[in-house]
């Protein structure tokens, strides 16, 4: 290559990369011709409502020049612990980031500000604030409400002639199945589950909260327990061997995709685990079916057989050892969003949130497994979410596998019970 | 037919079937990248029906491919840049001098390549957030760092064969050390350069990680980094995904097809010496 | 003495800019995560760090799915390196010819290459588990089916990625090795009647043996810093069977939250895989000729 040919590619490069110098040292006019303005840096998990987030943002910040918010989601795939500890080292703390429960709390209790005095505190629902309620102080948020139980194909059911309301203990769920099971060629099944043991939150998380929640009465108690009973461990081990044995295998490879998008929107099983959250990936594939969900318990045998978990998956806290102006913003602007008119429809109508929060006209949820969930809880039937109460990564990393290894017979159900509780106990010390 | 011939047509036929088999994930990945999210599902194998252009129109504007490209350009140039011009000197150099201090860096850089870089992140991030060193300038001296590991171990090797008369020759016609690397050295070691260069790209294009803690300001995105939006919590937009994975590659696709002419070339050229 | 120092100012002056970046990214962060092996700590900034001694030592050697994340990571850098470095060289021989294909050839095995590694593992584990299973219908291949839920399938997966993935990355070195071998060397050998497989073994091999210990060294130490294929294409999965070193560091740091612990895997991993490199390095510098 003659060293023309060389320098005239080099010079090519070059001009190629101006577009982003040019974006790059925009940004940076902009920030220095306008630091009168506060900024609030926001660093959150949820890719799925990003686009709307920011529409959000933008509006606030038409009607506040004086505060410039910057969010930065965290991709998909990722840990967004990981990514947290990595942009608190990196010395650009964000001034709005997320925790999800007592650890968390714990953990980051040195950079969370109380947030008592917010008029959205005062706004939340009996029990929301639990998880993040330290001595009396609160320090996070709830973004949202969801809730998880088994989502059932409307048709199929009706066609099988099972009532779903009906479905009130573990006996009748097994029935049902065992119905369903029969009719499989009418109903154009491959099988009546998707279970999908390769999701350790779906197993690890989910599943054992459906048991573990009546044992806890909150995340609290699971915070500050030294042990698990498993009070309830033949129902576990019978709601794990009954998603497992009526499912389409191979479960240890099947994953939330082939779950929810390629089955059960594809119509090929009529039940599955999953919360409200799996609407859009319904609606996306097959949206005649997203109209036509909901959802049934996922009882268990000598306890609770006829309420579905609810509770918050994440909350939203502030960096208190920011300066002053940049705190204030930081709560001003988590109010407004959800106290708000703009804001409060934001929540309702464009991130499709059930809200954890007083002072919404409900009637707007559309989503059949969102109304779902708003008739179990105005009937009490509820659950509290726990999860996120126990040990580090006991959850998905040590039942979650330990399912795994029952499900293929590597390990016996008194083994997993025997190993979990070991671990628990051990990471309790 | 003579043997030789026939030998040739037989290799040429084992050839494309390799290279069918290889090929045969990005078959999967183009045809799925024109179906509708439901379609994937449905018939994972065949053609697709219809071409679905908006994945890719959709896929185009999400990634802002635009400026996603430009910064991708931007700190893959300026790293391996860099990288091709200190590597090659301090891999000339360290072969020339035999010295046991020598011996001792480069062995330092070589055993570099076996650390994970998991288990440098954080210390690395904080180091370089204090210094104040981040985003794409500080992305592009981080990129220094660790590619110089795998740059000056190849320079090393191939500077090895190239013999030290030269250098001499040079020296006695009077160059100064300088001038004997630019206009002597550098120019042979150009068959190492492209591959290491090419290396370097595929490298610095794809990766994710890095970036990823790296990047915080608005704008400055790269592909990878803007890739990543398509694969949420738990769902991952496939017909989306696929498209930009395209979007993606034929810029890497139509550098390296280009600068395998190159590399023929240049060892040609440096035959003919 | 103005030589030697002026020899001195020359050395620093061509290898210190690399020196310098490579000791602030690279050194200082390795020699602080070695502090940090000593300790207890939850990876938060100005959250309390423990100085505990050994004990993260200790312990690990008690650390059974450590030890098996080992032995598991060792396995598939031995499969993989043979055959990645097998396929790749046979591949380089074959478009060296003057084959009409070569060019479409080189970057046609050179293109798996260009997909980074998370993606790509999306991309095969949809391969694997999707349309295998179509395969398995239509071809009526049992073996085809449930690929990824086994350790077997997840092992073999695994190998199967990396080796397309890295096949042509060696390729290109090998391309560069074969073509730096003097014709004159090779008609010498044709005249005297040698033919294509006794060319390849007393000529080629021992002048592209040095390419051979590149490529073996580069290979073996990317088998096992191995992250982004085993997260997106087995997460470790089933039962962590499929765990690899990297990961089972990355879990132990960011899902357990012992950062300290963490790092003292990493020192471990990294002065076992130096010691395992060192050897193979030696032993194959043993058989190359410095032309």
């Amino acid at each position: 290559m003659n060293s023309k040919k060389s320098i005239a590619l080099l010079v090519a490069l070059i001009v190629m990369c101006i577009p982003a110098l040019w974006a790059g040292g925009a940004q940076e006019a902009e920030e220095a011709g306008t630091d009168e303005k506060v900024k609030v840096d926001i660093f959150q998990f949820k890719v799925e409502f990003k686009d709307q987030f920011t529409e959000l943002a933008n509006e606030y910040m038409q009607e506040n020049p004086n505060v410039d918010l910057s969010i930065k989601t965290v991709g998909g795939g990722d840990d967004y612990g990981a990514a947290l500890r990595s942009r608190f080292a990196s010395g650009e703390e964000p001034a709005i980031f997320n925790v999800g429960g007592p650890q968390d709390v714990a953990d980051w209790l040195q950079f969370l500000a109380p947030l008592n005095e917010l008029e959205v505190t005062e706004k939340a629902f009996d029990g929301v604030l639990g998880g993040v309620t330290m001595d009396g102080n609160v320090y996070g948020l709830p973004y949202n409400q969801e809730g998880y139980g088994l989502i059932y194909n409307k048709e199929m059911l009706s066609q099988a002639g099972i009532d779903p309301a009906g479905i009130t203990s573990f006996a009748k769920l097994e029935g049902a199945v065992k119905k369903l099971d029969s009719m499989k060629d009418e109903l154009g099944l491959e099988a009546v589950i998707a279970f999908p043991a390769k999701e350790t939150w779906v197993t690890g998380l989910h599943l054992s909260n459906a048991v573990l929640s009546q044992e806890f009465d909150n995340v609290n108690e699971a915070f500050n327990a030294d042990s698990v009973e498993y009070k309830y461990s033949r129902g576990f081990q019978k709601l794990v061997d009954l998603q497992n044995d009526y499912s389409v295998q191979p479960t240890l490879s099947l994953d939330y995709s082939q779950q929810v998008e390629q089955l059960f929107a594809g119509e090929k099983v009529a039940l599955i685990q999953q919360g409200n959250w799996a609407y859009g990936s319904i609606a996306g594939v097959n949206s005649d079916l997203a109209g036509k969900i909901g959802f049934i318990p996922l009882s268990v045998e000598g306890g609770v057989g006829d309420s579905i978990p609810v509770g918050v998956p994440m909350y939203w806290g502030v960096n208190k050892q920011l300066e002053e102006d940049v705190v204030a913003e930081a709560k001003k602007f988590l109010n407004w969003m959800y106290t708000s008119e703009t804001g409060k429809r934001y929540v309702l109508e464009e991130f499709k949130f059930i809200p954890a929060y007083e002072g919404y006209d409900v009637s707007k949820v559309s989503d059949p497994l969102a109304r779902d969930i708003l008739d179990f809880s105005a009937r009490g039937k509820t659950l509290p979410w726990v999860f996120m109460g126990y040990p580090t990564g006991w959850g998905q990393n040590v039942l979650g596998i330990d399912i795994q290894k029952y499900v293929a017979d590597k390990m016996s159900w008194e083994e997993l019970i025997a190993h979990t509780t070991e671990e628990w106990e051990s990471a309790r010390q | 037919m003579t043997g030789k011939k026939r030998f040739i047509l037989f290799l040429e036929v084992i050839g494309i079937t390799v290279g069918i088999v290889f090929f045969f994930p990005f078959y999967i990945m183009l045809i799925n990248s024109f179906k509708t999210k439901p379609q994937i599902f449905q018939n994972t194998l065949n053609l697709p029906g219809g071409l679905e252009w908006s994945n890719y129109a959709e896929a185009f504007e999400r990634l802002d491919f635009m400026q996603a490209f430009a910064n991708s350009l931007f700190i893959t140039v300026g790293s391996i840049v860099l990288l091709i011009l200190f590597a090659s000197m301090a891999g000339w150099k360290l072969v020339r001098t035999k010295t046991p201090l020598s011996s001792l860096i480069f062995f330092m850089f070589v055993s570099a390549i076996l650390i994970p870089f998991q288990s440098v992140m954080l210390p690395l991030i904080t180091i370089m957030g204090k210094i104040g060193f981040l985003n794409r300038l500080g992305l592009i001296f981080m990129y220094l760092g660790f590619g110089s590991s795998l740059s000056l171990f190849l320079y090393h090797g191939f500077v090895k064969s190239v013999p030290k008369e030269l250098d001499e020759a040079a020296i006695i016609d009077g160059c100064s050390e300088f001038q004997l690397f630019r206009k002597v050295i550098f120019p042979i070691l150009n068959p190492i350069t492209l591959t290491v260069i090419i290396l370097l790209t595929i490298w610095i294009w794809n990766d994710y990680l890095l970036p990823s803690l790296v990047i915080n300001k608005e704008g400055m995105q790269t592909i990878p980094l803007q890739m990543f939006f398509f694969f949420g919590e738990y769902t991952k937009q496939w017909h989306l995904a696929l498209a930009g994975l395209t979007l993606a590659i034929i810029p890497v696709i139509i550098f390296y097809f280009s600068a395998q002419k190159y590399i023929i070339r240049g060892v040609t050229q440096g035959a003919i010496k | 003495m103005a030589g030697k120092m002026k020899r001195h100012l020359l050395f620093w002056a061509f290898v210190g800019p690399l020196v310098f970046a490579f000791f602030v990214v690279v050194v200082m962060p390795f020699l602080w995560g070695i502090y940090y092996s000593f300790t207890e700590w939850n990876g938060i900034v100005r959250s309390q760090v423990e100085w505990v001694g050994l004990r993260n030592y200790i312990d690990l050697f008690d650390d059974e799915q450590f030890i098996y994340s080992f032995w598991f990571t060792a396995r598939f850098a031995v499969v993989s390196v043979i055959l990645i470095n097998g396929i790749g060289f046979a591949l380089a021989l074959m478009v060296t010819q003057p084959l009409r294909s070569s060019n479409a050839l080189r970057t046609v095995f050179f293109m798996p290459n260009l997909i980074g590694g998370l993606i790509l593992g999306f991309v095969w584990q949809f391969i694997f588990i999707q349309v295998f299973a179509a395969l398995a219908e239509f071809l009526h291949l049992e073996f085809l089916n449930g690929w990824l839920s086994t350790p077997e399938t997840g092992f073999w997966g695994l190998v199967i990625l990396m080796t397309w993935q890295m096949a042509g990355y060696t390729m290109v070195i090998y391309i560069a090795a074969l073509q730096s071998i003097p014709g004159e060397l090779l008609e010498a050998a044709e005249i005297d009647g040698s033919t294509l497989w006794s060319k390849t073994r007393h000529i080629i091999i021992p002048l592209v043996a040095p390419a051979f210990t590149i490529n073996m060294f580069l290979m073996l130490s990317n088998a096992f810093k191995l992250y982004d294929q085993n997260l997106s294409l087995t997460n470790g999965g089933p039962f962590n069977s499929t765990q690899m070193l990297a990961m089972n560091i990355y879990n132990t740091a960011f899902q357990f939250d012992k950062m300290g612990y963490a790092q003292a895997k990493a020192v471990i991993f990294f002065m076992v895989v130096a010691t395992v490199s060192i050897i193979q390095v030696r032993m194959n510098k043993r058989r190359e000729v410095e032309y």
